[in-house]
């Protein structure tokens, strides 16, 4: 993955943030604030302004930007722990130009541990950690077992899918939804909703990734016979 | 204790603690009782509308009759209908939602929520309980509890709500010094992430303390590198004009440097 991988991410994510915004409210209405898919759509719009407008940069740059925007734009709980995952990931990637999944595997627990850091979530808790913590198990279990980037993005998105709709039985022992105590029980997760989200379009970003370079591939193939 | 009574408040409390509706069968599984005898007691609470059948499904479900009898404990309460109006006064001039809580175990129980008045959507928090330690109206009242109790409070569990949570006791007894000194107690994102509280005590005619009085919002606008002064002084105007209506004679009210 490179920069131009990082920014077709962020692309995808914005754009499904922005057709999800009002279930993702509506998900939060019933447990939170009904604020989250305001508070994400309106943080993703200054995300992609904010790395539009640097031209030169390395994906851990234009993560850490991103996170940085996100967390000065978006109130709530959302900001700070989405802007923190996306920092410390920012970080893990370092100065590298591009990198694989071994690379993006410490990114990510970089930022599961950022987000924990942050808001003492455990697994089961009823927050983003139980879409974000099995997604990461899933793609280091892939590449553990040989996976490639691909199919390892493609664990995690299911995994988290699979942690998100884990979440509507349990009750929530973190975040304002714990408030609600038992009243909790039978609501899905909105910051898990948005963490599956994520990792949805990571793989979508990373199919597209692959069909242009093979497409770039074969032009060059093309031309060179 | 009655063993029926007993019984019949488990199968309130298991309705009432999932949102999906529960069988007959479901409910003796989890209460480890025989069918016949949940139902007998199904059918006597349902003839209170305790609890209601759903005619589709068969499964049972609360009753309206608990919406009344939760309404009646709340108007009960008198802090929470005498707070009606102060509350009310605190969201306009603070410009953010109100909370008025009661310490109930090592617990804030809210009885009154005022929401931000910036006609956003929010969702009525009353009956929502906050461990102490994490929020500011808890340790506005924990800091004027008798030693005793302060104190047994102390040694309790103190769970970690966010990554803030204040957790170590000797910490946590500075900072109720502290609201002692300067009459607020603040919570700095401590019990959900990235919001804030200020809050203080409400005392009755004795002295002793019956409830908080707060603010609550987000971190950027009531601590901008500290509690904001403004809402520092309507929260304790608010307190202070609160307490009074209950009993609370002036000079009895502890103030700062008195």
């Amino acid at each position: 993955m490179d920069a131009a991988c990082v920014r077709s991410w962020l692309g995808v994510v914005a754009t499904r943030l922005e057709a999800e915004r009002d279930f993702l409210t509506q998900l939060d209405a019933a447990i939170g604030d009904a604020d989250h898919g305001i508070n994400m759509h309106r943080g993703f719009t200054a995300v992609m302004a904010r790395v539009g407008d640097i031209e030169e940069a390395t994906p851990g740059q234009l993560l850490k930007a991103a996170g940085r925007t996100f967390v000065s734009t978006v109130g709530g709980a959302a900001g700070p722990l989405y802007g923190t995952a996306f920092l410390q990931a920012g970080e893990a990637l370092g100065d590298a130009a591009s990198f694989g999944p071994r690379l993006l595997l410490d990114a990510l627990r970089a930022s599961l541990e950022g987000v924990q850091r942050i808001g003492a979530a455990s697994p089961g808790d009823k927050t983003m950690v139980d879409a974000l913590s099995p997604a990461l198990g899933a793609f280091e279990l892939e590449l553990r077992m040989g996976g490639s980037l691909e199919t390892a993005t493609s664990g995690a998105r299911e995994a988290a899918a699979e942690g998100m709709r884990a979440t509507i039985p349990l009750q929530a022992r973190k975040g304002r939804a714990s408030y609600l105590g038992p009243r909790s029980v039978g609501h899905q997760d909105p910051g898990a909703t948005s963490t599956a989200l994520m990792f949805a379009a990571l793989e979508q970003a990373v199919l597209a990734d692959r069909s242009h370079r093979f497409a770039a591939g074969a032009r060059r193939r093309g031309s060179g016979a | 204790m009655i063993q029926s009574v007993g019984r019949a408040a488990r199968i309130l409390k298991a309705l009432g603690s999932e949102s999906a509706r529960l069988g007959v069968t479901e409910l003796a599984e989890r209460l480890g009782l025989a069918k016949a005898t949940v139902y007998g007691l199904l059918r006597t609470l349902e003839a209170h509308q305790l609890v209601e059948q759903d005619l589709e499904t068969g499964k049972y479900r609360l009753g309206p009759a608990l919406l009344q009898l939760g309404n009646s404990f709340l108007d009960n309460n008198e802090l929470r209908a005498r707070s009606l109006l102060w509350a009310e006064t605190l969201a306009g001039r603070a410009r953010e939602a109100v909370h008025v809580g009661v310490l109930y175990g090592p617990t804030v129980l809210l009885v009154h929520h005022v929401f931000r008045p910036d006609n956003s959507l929010q969702i009525l928090q009353v009956g929502a309980s906050i461990p102490w330690h994490a929020c500011a109206l808890g340790k506005a009242m924990v800091a004027y509890l008798a030693a005793d109790a302060g104190a047994e409070l102390l040694g309790g569990p103190l769970p970690r709500l966010t990554g803030r949570t204040q957790t170590s006791r000797d910490a946590l007894e500075a900072e109720l010094a502290a609201v002692v000194a300067t009459g607020v107690a603040v919570e700095d994102q401590e019990a959900i992430v990235g919001e804030a509280g200020i809050a203080a005590a409400l005392f009755d005619n004795r002295g002793a303390v019956v409830g908080a009085i707060g603010v609550a919002g987000p971190v950027e606008r009531l601590l901008p590198g500290g509690p904001a002064a403004e809402i520092v002084a309507a929260v304790k105007e608010a307190a202070r004009g609160l307490s009074r209506e209950l009993g609370a004679g002036r000079p009895a009210l502890p103030r700062a440097g008195a």
